[in-house]
C-alpha cells in the first residue's frame, strides 16, 4: 500500500513536532527493545536498582540542561557533586553534624561552587567551558586534598534518601520533585524565558536592557545545587563517600541532555527532556550489564548512541554551530 | 499597437506553499520574461519572500510547477536552483562575517563549481574580488571583513556575489530597504546594466517608487494571492498601492501637526560633546551634542555609515564613549549598559533586527515582554499567561502583526512583522526616551504609516524621541527638529520649519566623501 509509509511518516512527524516527542518515542523503543532482549529487564527489582542509578544523574542532567538552554556549558558536575558529598560527611563523620545540617551543608556547597562558576562566567568574562574545566580540575583537586585520597565511611544515616515512601525510594520522589521543579522554572517564571532567550540571542536580550549576568548567576548557582544533590544521593547509596565519586559524570550529564532533546546551541529543548535522557543512559548500561556485554564496549555503544541522537535531533535544523 | 514578444524565462503555475497553520501562497501563477525587471510587491507577510524562496530552492512548494525556459523543472535545494542559473539576494544579509569580502566571494564560486579545494591564489582572488566589486560601484577594500561593513555595503557585497555566480535570473528580496535613496540609485544602475547584458530580476521592495524608476513589469501580491500584474508603463503608483492594500491609501505622511505643548524649557535628555572610542569598523563619534525635549521628536539624518547607530548605541552604554556627558532631566548620568540606560528610561531600538532585536526561537508575545517580564510576573518570578497575553494581544491588534496568534513563533513571521514586533517589545519598557534606528526599514506602506503616526502620538504624549534614518521623507514628515550628522560628526542643526526635502538632500551628499 502506498499510504503506509505516508501514514507512518505523518505520525512520525506529528510525534516529533512536541519537544519532548522525540526523546519518548527513543526511550519507548530502548524498553520495547530491552525487556525483548532480557526478560529480567522488567522485573521490579530491576527498574528499582534502575531508578535509584537514575536519580543522580537525573539531578546532575537537570542542573547541566540549565546552563546549555543558556548556550553555555558546565563541566563542573562531577567535581561539584563529589567535593559536596565529601564536605557533607565530613561533617556528619567528622565534625559531628546532625544528619540534617550535614545534608544542608552539602547542599550549600554546590551553590557556592556555582556561584563562583557564574561569577567566573559573568565578571571574570572567562567562556563558560574554560571557567567550569577550572572548576572540574580544582573542584576534584579540592576533593583529594580534604580525603587525602581515602574514602569517608559510616554513612548507613544517609538511608533516610534510599528508604521506601509508597513503595518508592525517597531519592526517586526526589527526582521527579525537582523534575517537576525544573519544569515550572524553566516554563513557567521570568528567569526560565530569560534563559530560553539568552540562548536564543544573547546580544538581543542584552539590548533589550534586561540583566542577563544575574540571571546567568541564578543559574550556574542553582545548577551547582542540584549536583550537590546528585552528591548526596551517591553517599546515601553507597553508604561510603568517594573521592572519585562523579569522575567523567559531565559527560554524561550533557550526554543525558543530547538524549533528551536539548540542542547544544542553546535556547531549546523541554526541560523534561534531561530526565528522560539519563534514564535512557541508565537504562543502556543497565541492559548491556543484564547481557553481558563487555564493559569497554559499552561505552562505544554509548558513543553510537549518542551520535545517532545527535543525528536525530539536528535533522531539519539547517547549521549546526 | 504592437507588442514585444519577448521569451519567458521563468514561469510557475498554482504555486501553493503551506507552513503549519499558514498558507503563504495560495496557487501563484508567476513569469518572468528575458531582460526584464519584474518587481514584486505587496504588504508584510503578503508572501513575496516566500515567493523567491521557492524559485532559488530555499523552500519547496506543496504544489504547484515551476518551468524554466518553458521545460517543467525540479528545484529541491539551493543547488538544484544555481545550476538553473537562479539565484537569490536575500532580505537578511547570508554573508559570513568574519571572512573577508574576497572570500566571501569566492565562496560563491566554489558552490558553483564545486571545487572546495581548489583554493585561489590570493591574488587572484582579490583581482576578481575588484572586478565584482567595481559591477555594484561599491568602493572597499576586498580584504576587509564582511563583519566591519554596514548593512547596505553588506547588501551590495551580496549582489556582487550574485553576479559572480553568474546566475542569468536574480531575485533581490528588498535589497533597496537599507539603502539610502543615493545608493538605491547606484543599485539601479547596476540592475539596468545587467539587464541589458540579458540577465533577468526579480525585484521586492516595498517602495512602489522604486517600482516605477526601474522596472518592466510589476506584480502586486496580497495575502498569498496574485491580485495583480502589469507592465509598469500601463498602471500609477496609486493602482498598485490600491492593489496591495485592498483599498485606497488615504493619507501616506500623516500631517505633521506643531506640537501646542511643546515647550522647551528643560530638556529631557541632554547630550554634550560625545565622543567615542573607534575599535576599527564603522566610524566614530566626535563631540556629538544636542537636547531633546519632552515631547519632541529629533530626527538624526544621515547616510549609511555616518554615525547614527553608533549614537543610538553610545546613548544606551552599548558602544564605548571616551568622553562627553550625558544628562537625563538635568541630572548627570552614568550609563554602562542598556540596564543602565532602561533604568534611566531610554530605550535603543535596533537597526539590525534580527541579530539585536529578536530571540527568533521565542514566540511573539515573550518577545514583547522580554525586558518587562520581571514585572509582569507575580512576586518577579511566576509568569502571568494571561496578563502577557494581553500585552501582546494588544500590540499584535495596534501594529497590525500577522498571524495575530501571540504564540507565533517570531522566526517564523515575516520581516516586516519582525519589525513590529521588535517596536512592540521597546514601547511596552515603558522608558520615556526612545531611540529608534531606522524604524520603517522593510515595512509595508500601510503599516508605516501606522508606526509613524503611532511615533507623533507617542511624542504628543510626552515622549521624547530621537528618530535616526536615512530616509529624508520620513525625518521631514516626523521631526520637531532635524540634525544632519556625517562621518560622526554633527554638520547642521536646524527647525524643521519650511526645509525643503532637496536642500536637506543636499546637506547630507554635501558631506560625502
Ligand atoms: N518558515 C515559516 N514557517 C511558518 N510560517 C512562515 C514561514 N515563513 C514564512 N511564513 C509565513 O508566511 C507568510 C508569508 O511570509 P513572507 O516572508 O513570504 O512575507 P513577505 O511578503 O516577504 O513579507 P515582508 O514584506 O514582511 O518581508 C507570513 O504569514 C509568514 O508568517
Ligand atoms: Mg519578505
Amino acid at each position: 500500500m502506498v499510504s503506509t509509509p505516508r501514514n507512518l511518516r505523518e505520525i512520525l512527524g506529528a510525534v516529533t513536532k512536541y519537544e519532548l516527542g522525540g526523546p519518548l518515542l527513543a526511550l519507548a523503543l530502548l524498553v520495547a527493545a530491552s525487556s525483548a532482549l532480557s526478560p529480567r529487564f522488567l522485573e521490579p527489582y530491576n527498574q528499582r536498582i534502575l531508578l535509584l542509578q537514575t536519580a543522580p544523574l537525573a539531578l546532575i542532567a537537570l542542573g547541566e540542561s540549565m546552563i546549555i538552554l543558556m548556550g553555555s556549558i558546565d563541566l563542573s558536575p562531577g567535581s561539584t557533586m563529589a567535593l559536596a558529598g565529601v564536605v557533607s560527611a565530613a561533617a556528619f563523620r567528622v565534625y559531628g553534624f546532625q544528619l540534617h545540617a550535614s545534608l544542608a551543608i552539602g547542599a550549600l556547597v554546590g551553590l557556592a561552587v556555582g556561584a563562583v562558576n557564574g561569577l567566573l562566567v559573568t565578571k571574570a568574562r572567562i567562556p563558560s567551558f574554560v571557567a567550569t574545566l577550572a572548576s572540574l580540575v580544582a573542584g576534584r583537586g579540592l576533593v583529594l586534598v580534604l580525603t587525602e585520597g581515602q574514602p569517608i565511611v559510616g554513612l548507613s544515616q544517609y538511608r533516610v534518601l534510599t528508604i521506601e515512601l509508597v513503595g518508592v525510594p525517597v531519592m526517586v520522589w526526589l527526582f521527579i520533585l525537582f523534575g517537576a521543579i525544573n519544569y515550572v522554572l524553566l516554563k513557567r517564571t521570568s528567569v526560565g524565558l530569560l534563559t530560553y532567550a539568552i540562548g536564543g540571542n544573547e546580544e538581543a536580550v542584552r539590548y533589550s536592557g534586561v540583566r542577563v549576568d544575574i540571571v546567568k548567576l541564578v543559574n550556574f548557582s542553582l545548577a551547582g545545587g542540584y549536583y550537590a544533590i546528585a552528591g548526596l544521593m551517591m553517599n546515601a547509596r553507597l553508604e561510603v563517600a568517594y573521592p572519585w565519586t562523579g569522575w567523567g559524570y559531565e559527560l554524561d550529564a550533557i550526554a543525558s541532555c543530547v538524549l533528551g532533546g536539548i540542542m547544544l546551541s542553546g535556547g531549546v529543548g523541554n526541560p523534561l527532556g534531561p530526565v528522560v535522557g539519563a534514564y535512557m543512559l541508565t537504562l543502556l548500561t543497565n541492559v548491556l550489564i543484564l547481557l553481558g556485554v563487555n564493559p569497554y564496549l559499552q561505552w562505544v555503544v554509548k558513543g553510537v548512541v549518542l551520535v545517532t541522537a545527535a543525528v536525530a535531533l539536528t535533522r531539519g535544523v539547517r547549521y549546526v554551530k | 499597437m504592437f507588442k514585444l514578444s519577448s521569451e519567458i524565462v521563468l514561469s510557475t503555475k498554482g504555486i501553493v506553499k503551506e507552513f503549519p497553520g499558514v498558507v503563504a501562497l495560495k496557487g501563484v501563477d508567476f513569469d518572468l520574461r528575458q531582460s526584464e525587471i519584474h518587481s514584486v510587491v505587496g504588504q508584510n507577510g503578503a508572501g513575496k519572500s516566500t515567493l523567491v524562496k521557492i524559485l532559488s530552492g530555499v523552500y519547496t512548494p506543496t504544489r504547484g510547477e515551476i518551468f524554466v525556459r518553458g521545460v517543467r523543472v525540479r528545484i529541491r535545494n539551493v543547488r538544484d536552483a544555481k545550476k538553473l542559473g537562479i539565484t537569490l539576494v536575500h532580505q537578511e544579509a547570508t554573508l559570513v562575517p568574519n571572512l573577508s569580502v574576497a572570500e566571501n566571494i569566492a565562496l560563491a564560486l566554489y558552490g558553483v563549481r564545486g571545487t572546495v579545494f581548489a583554493r585561489a591564489k590570493e591574488k587572484e582572488l582579490l583581482e576578481l574580488a575588484r572586478n565584482y566589486l567595481e559591477l555594484v560601484k561599491l568602493r572597499i577594500d576586498p580584504r576587509s571583513k564582511v563583519r566591519d561593513l554596514g548593512v547596505g555595503e553588506r547588501q551590495l557585497v551580496q549582489i556582487a556575489r550574485a553576479i559572480a555566480e553568474n546566475a542569468d535570473i536574480i531575485c533581490l528580496d528588498e535589497p533597496t530597504s537599507p539603502l539610502t535613496s543615493m545608493e538605491a540609485k547606484v543599485l539601479f544602475e547596476v540592475m539596468e546594466e545587467l539587464r541589458k547584458k540579458g540577465k533577468s530580476m526579480v525585484f521586492i521592495t516595498h517602495r512602489v517608487e522604486e517600482v516605477f524608476q526601474i522596472a518592466n513589469r510589476v506584480t502586486v501580491l496580497r495575502d498569498g494571492v496574485k491580485v495583480f500584474t502589469e507592465d509598469v508603463s500601463k498602471t500609477s503608483p496609486y493602482e498598485v498601492i490600491k492593489h496591495m492594500l485592498g483599498k485606497e491609501l488615504e493619507e501616506f505622511y500623516p500631517p505633521r501637526v506643531e506640537a501646542k505643548s511643546l515647550s522647551r524649557v528643560s530638556p529631557r535628555l541632554r547630550v554634550v560633546s560625545l565622543t567615542t572610542a573607534s575599535n576599527g569598523k564603522g566610524v566614530k563619534l566626535e563631540g556629538v551634542s544636542f537636547d531633546v525635549y519632552p515631547g519632541e521628536i529629533l530626527g538624526v539624518v544621515g547616510l549609511l555609515g555616518s554615525g547614527k547607530t553608533e549614537l543610538g548605541k553610545a546613548l544606551v552604554g552599548a558602544q564605548r564613549v571616551v568622553s562627553g556627558e550625558i544628562y537625563v532631566n538635568g541630572v548627570k548620568a552614568t550609563i554602562k549598559s542598556p540596564v543602565d540606560a532602561l533604568k534611566l528610561g531610554i530605550f535603543y531600538i535596533p537597526e539590525d533586527r534580527r541579530r539585536e532585536g529578536l530571540v527568533t526561537q521565542l514566540t511573539i508575545s515573550d518577545n514583547i515582554v522580554l525586558p518587562k517580564v520581571f514585572k509582569t510576573s507575580s512576586m518577579s518570578l511566576i509568569r502571568q499567561a494571561q496578563v502577557e497575553r494581553s500585552i501582546a494581544g494588544r500590540w499584535i491588534k495596534s501594529l497590525r502583526i500577522v498571524p495575530s496568534d501571540p504564540s507565533f513563533k517570531v522566526a517564523n513571521l515575516s520581516g516586516g512583522n519582525q519589525q513590529k514586533v521588535v517596536i512592540a517589545k521597546s514601547l511596552e519598557t515603558g522608558a520615556k526616551i526612545l531611540i529608534l534606528d531606522e524604524p520603517t526599514f522593510g515595512i509595508d506602506i500601510g503599516t508605516k504609516v501606522e508606526i509613524r503616526k503611532l511615533i507623533r502620538s507617542l511624542a504628543s504624549e510626552g515622549y521624547s524621541i530621537v528618530l535616526l534614518t536615512s530616509d529624508v521623507d520620513e525625518a521631514l514628515a516626523l521631526s520637531d527638529r532635524i540634525l544632519v550628522i556625517a562621518s560622526g560628526r554633527v554638520t547642521n542643526v536646524m527647525e524643521n520649519r519650511n526645509l525643503s526635502r532637496e536642500i536637506l538632500i543636499s546637506m547630507l551628499g554635501g558631506q560625502v566623501g
